[in-house]
């Protein structure tokens, strides 16, 4: 059962192993067997010969806006070096034959069964997050094409705010992993703007501000696609920690 | 239909759709009730037990219930959608023209929080104290609510707290908006496992309220989050968009 608290172990820093909880075997550079390159990291995650369904892909219920955006930011991929991320049903998925570190485990975390990420809770087409995440290593930045269905109601025909808050975490966790190893969110900051109707194309904006004392400080603006509504604007900080092999 | 003095409703009226405070006239009703494609799921109170609740779910909903017996604190129940009569008025007074007329996608609308199945996402239950302003909720995050492997979500976390705050600030000041959210996680949340949001209003200037909210074991021995939010009261005669 957990029982460290991210506090302590962020305020320890990156070679200090938490009270209580055996030593995090920390890698360090790439001379350590078990160090992970970002581009290390984005091969693994990204799983390329697999039967697993990817949800990250058009389907009938994307809106015109986000079909185009889909296909400029998939022209990237081939000019700009951006990399479009897929999206299996479970986390556990993405990081095959890793698992968190010994102290940061849930009796749960390999239990078998049928367990979903949140942002992919809700199966049917179009009526829950519909979403693909393009991440740009080079720039450290990422961006999210999101349009919330029906069952993401808060005020009457609009997203709800938690909805919104979720798809900027999940965002930022997956910005944060892929670019460095950040993996737990410390905190959270939203400041909503403007409501979002349902079934919008909302684009999130993801930067790293900075990464010290092993955090990572992350920026996001959602916005409409012609930048002339933003919706909300928030900022997150992760905990870097390695996963390890199983 | 509703005066702007109207605009203070209470969460009661709110959340009991079928049922208390002001019912529409029949044929309204009826109207409404054909908007709906899964009607017995959008009317069924789902802030009451079912099979998918675990043990400490329902012993804080039985120790709870008996503390509403002297009157002191109230179970607020929580329906799968907003009452048809709250989004008309809405709608009418906040929303532009341009986002009012995707009528199927209102149609298939459900509240986030309670658009999963039984036990798979959010099963939560609300009590309020009117006297001390707080607000407490039960919430047991389920299977697909999962972040890091056999944890629950940051976004859930999030998504809870803004339900539950929002609830106190709409029973203190009416129709209002998340303006910010703050949260800190100090420990991951195992999933499956009960934890109780505890909301309270620190103080209201004006049309601006301040509430805090901390998530703890129902022990209440752990600390799992904090967080701070700015909710605003809507002014009827501005529009949102």
């Amino acid at each position: 059962m957990l029982r460290t608290a991210f506090c302590a172990v962020a305020r320890r820093g990156p070679h200090k192993a938490p009270p209580g909880a055996p030593h995090l075997r920390r890698r360090l550079g790439p001379i350590s067997a078990f160090a992970s390159s970002v581009d290390s990291r984005i091969t693994r995650f990204c799983v390329e010969k697999t039967d697993l369904k990817d949800y990250a892909l058009p389907n009938a219920s994307w809106c015109p806006d986000m079909l185009s955006l889909y296909h400029e930011y998939l022209e990237k991929t081939k000019t700009e070096n951006w990399v479009k991320l897929p999206s299996f049903k479970s986390n556990r998925d993405h990081i095959q034959g890793l698992k968190l570190p010994i102290g940061f485990e849930s009796p749960l975390s390999s239990a078998q069964g049928e367990y979903r990420i949140h942002t992919r809770g809700i199966q049917m087409e179009g009526q829950g997050y519909e979403y693909v995440i393009f991440l740009q290593p080079s720039k450290k930045k990422s961006v999210c094409l999101f349009q919330p269905g029906p069952f993401l109601e808060g005020a009457p025909g609009c997203a709800h705010g938690g909805s919104l808050a979720a798809m900027m975490d999940e965002t930022f966790s997956k910005t944060a992993y892929l670019l460095g190893e950040g993996l737990f969110t410390l905190s959270f900051n939203i400041r909503f703007k403007n409501l979002a109707p349902l079934g919008s194309l909302i684009m999130l904006n993801v930067d790293i501000e900075k990464i010290e004392d092993q955090k990572m400080y992350l920026s996001c603006i959602a916005q409409s696609r012609d930048q002339q509504t933003v919706y909300a604007k928030s900022s997150g900080v992760f905990l870097q920690l390695q996963l390890e092999e199983e | 239909m509703f005066p702007a003095c109207a605009v203070r409703l209470r969460a009661l009226h709110i959340l009991r759709a079928p049922r208390g405070g002001v019912l529409p006239p029949a044929g309204e009703r009826r109207a409404a009730q054909k908007l709906f494609s899964s009607e017995k799921v959008i009317h069924k109170d789902r802030s009451l037990p079912n099979s998918s609740w675990n043990s400490d779910l329902k012993l804080m909903f039985d120790q709870f219930m008996k503390k509403c017996e002297d009157g002191s604190w109230e179970h607020l129940p929580s329906y799968g959608s907003r009452s048809s009569q709250i989004v008309q008025y809405f709608k009418e007074v906040f929303l532009e023209t341009k986002l009012r007329k995707d009528e199927q996608m209102l149609s298939q609308a459900r509240l986030f929080t309670r658009s999963y199945e039984d036990g798979l996402g959010f099963e939560y239950v609300m009590f309020h104290n009117e006297q001390e302003k707080r607000t407490v909720c039960f919430c047991q995050g389920g299977p697909y609510l999962q972040g890091p492997p056999g944890f629950l979500h940051g976004g859930s976390i999030a998504t809870i707290i803004d339900e539950t705050a929002s609830m106190t600030a709409i029973i203190a000041g009416g129709i209002v908006m998340t303006v910010n959210l703050n949260i800190n996680y100090k420990r991951p949340i195992p999933l499956c496992s009960v934890v109780v949001i505890n909301c309270q209003v620190d103080k209201i200037e004006g049309r601006k309220l301040f509430i805090s909210c901390d998530v703890r074991s129902i022990d209440e021995k752990t600390l799992y989050s904090d967080a701070t939010s700015l909710f605003i009261k809507l002014d009827p005669n501005k529009s949102l968009t």
